[in-house]
């Protein structure tokens, strides 16, 4: 088994390689993403925090299971992601729980740079704009939520979504340029000023 | 969440539950799957391609004229309907196995769908080329139920006397200016003969058991004169048929008809003439 020096040295295509032969090395791809996912799975859902723990188990496992069919042609970080999206919904699906963002660990340059892009202007009290910001993004259409919040959020570029979302890189620009103006109508129709 | 808890409860469960990554051939035997339909489907859609090409090729423009039909109207009568919406289906098929390629969804819809309907016309013609839509128009002729309703609605299109269209087999030489035929259902016809029948491109045309297809009027009860005849093309296998190939009893008043010749296999692709209708039409 690597020893830690070691392991953060490592890209994560060469941690999958040997965490095929060993599983112990497994652990460290998922102190790499536990963190991030956890966040997105919070940012996608509204479940507890139990819950929350469930689903990135279950991500890891179906990770682990899936380790031979990562393909390196493809950003291990967008093919994490793409399995946590999906489980996501299919946890949804089971537990027939709406799928409503709760207003965590969101980055206070996060939030300013979605409101930036989306030209609001927002206030000088983040934690205002941060929860206001999740208020709109809890009444947006799932689909136009999930990918503002890759863009903005997760700080994902469009091919990184594209691969996540498993949607043509035209497809995901116009999207959020959608996704954008209904925020601007949502912000409105909630009365919101961020 | 108490990240050393949660890695020791995701080993835990790894190993009390034996959990192991998928062998890499599971994956590669789907992506082969995948593949292999989708070329499946291609070659598919590719050969209704060259069925297509064969049927709209020798569908009779040429006489398009005399049949007093517009160039629309005929387009739209003798359009293959079945083959088009075969291939639409294996197109789909196509497009649905391309976009379930692992890097399927990087590509736009419009990009798929008009790179498998580009793919299936080019390798369709490259088939037409090889004879296969002839082929396969023959086989499906001789045995397809539905043949002439449905695969090849040009049959049903040629074979409207009220409208001046007849189409059958000729099942005897010319005497005294009439001969006769065998129409799809296995009537016999008594035609009256073009009267310039002596040219000698006639006679290279004219054989027993050689489908054909008659512009004229209709004169009477299973009498019909023809004013052009041309050749049957696609179509030609269904006049294979026990039906009408082998039956005995093909009489017409008190002329009874000799058994056909056995199936003549034209055209060959390279023996069929530019215009292939008799007499050639008035330019």
């Amino acid at each position: 088994m690597l020893d830690l020096t070691s392991a953060q040295n490592l890209s994560d295509a060469e941690l999958v390689r040997l965490s095929l032969s060993n599983q112990n090395d497994f652990l460290y791809l998922v102190d790499r993403y536990k963190g991030k996912l956890m966040n997105y799975i919070r940012r996608l859902t509204n479940v507890n925090d139990d819950d929350a723990e469930d689903i990135l188990q279950d991500v890891f496992i179906k990770v682990y299971l899936n380790l031979n069919d990562f393909n390196v042609d493809l950003k291990f970080s967008s093919w994490i992601y793409r399995i946590t999206h999906n489980q996501v919904i299919s946890s949804h699906r089971k537990l027939k729980a709406r799928p409503e963002g709760y207003a965590v660990n969101i980055e206070d340059q996060s939030a300013l740079s979605l409101a930036a892009d989306i030209d609001i202007e927002a206030g000088t009290d983040k934690e205002i704009v941060k929860q206001n910001i999740f208020k709109v993004l809890d009444g947006l259409d799932p689909k136009y939520r999930d990918i503002l919040i890759l863009k903005f959020l997760e700080e994902k570029n469009y091919q990184e979504i594209s691969d996540i979302i498993r949607k043509p890189p035209g497809t995901v620009a116009s999207t959020i340029n959608k996704a954008k103006s209904e925020f601007r109508k949502e912000l409105a129709r909630q009365n919101i000023i961020l | 969440m108490d990240p050393q808890e949660f890695d020791q409860k995701l080993a835990d469960k790894i190993k009390e539950e034996k959990i192991a990554p998928k062998p890499r051939w599971h994956f590669l035997l789907k992506d082969y799957v995948v593949w292999a339909s989708g070329a499946l489907a291609l070659l598919i859609g590719a050969a209704a391609i060259s069925v297509m090409v064969y049927l709209l090729k020798y569908n009779g423009w040429e006489v398009r004229e005399e049949m007093h039909k517009s160039v629309l109207e005929f387009f739209l009568l003798t359009l293959p309907y079945f083959w088009i919406i075969f291939l639409g289906i294996f197109v789909f098929i196509l497009y649905y196995n391309l976009k379930h390629t692992k890097k399927g969804y990087r590509y736009p819809v419009w990009f798929i769908a008009i790179s498998g309907v580009l793919a299936s016309i080019i390798l369709g013609g490259i088939f037409f080329l090889f004879g296969l839509g002839q082929r396969i128009d023959n086989v499906l002729g001789q045995n397809a139920p539905l043949y002439e309703i449905v695969i090849n609605r040009q049959l049903a299109f040629w074979f409207n006397p009220e409208d001046g269209r007849l189409a059958g087999v000729i099942a005897s030489d010319i005497t005294d200016g009439y001969f006769y035929i065998i129409d799809p259902t296995g009537e016999v016809w008594q035609i009256l003969a073009p009267q310039s029948a002596g040219d000698p491109r006639f006679s290279d045309f004219f054989q027993a058991g050689e489908p054909v297809n008659l512009i004229g009027e209709l004169i009477g009860e299973n009498k019909f004169r023809a004013d052009i005849i041309r050749l049957l093309v696609p179509g030609r296998g269904f006049f294979d048929r026990p039906n009408i190939r082998d039956s005995r009893n093909h009489c017409f008043d008190d002329v009874c008809l000799p058994p056909l010749p056995p199936s003549i296999h034209r055209p060959p692709r390279n023996m069929m003439p530019a215009d292939f209708s008799y007499p050639m039409r008035q330019r």
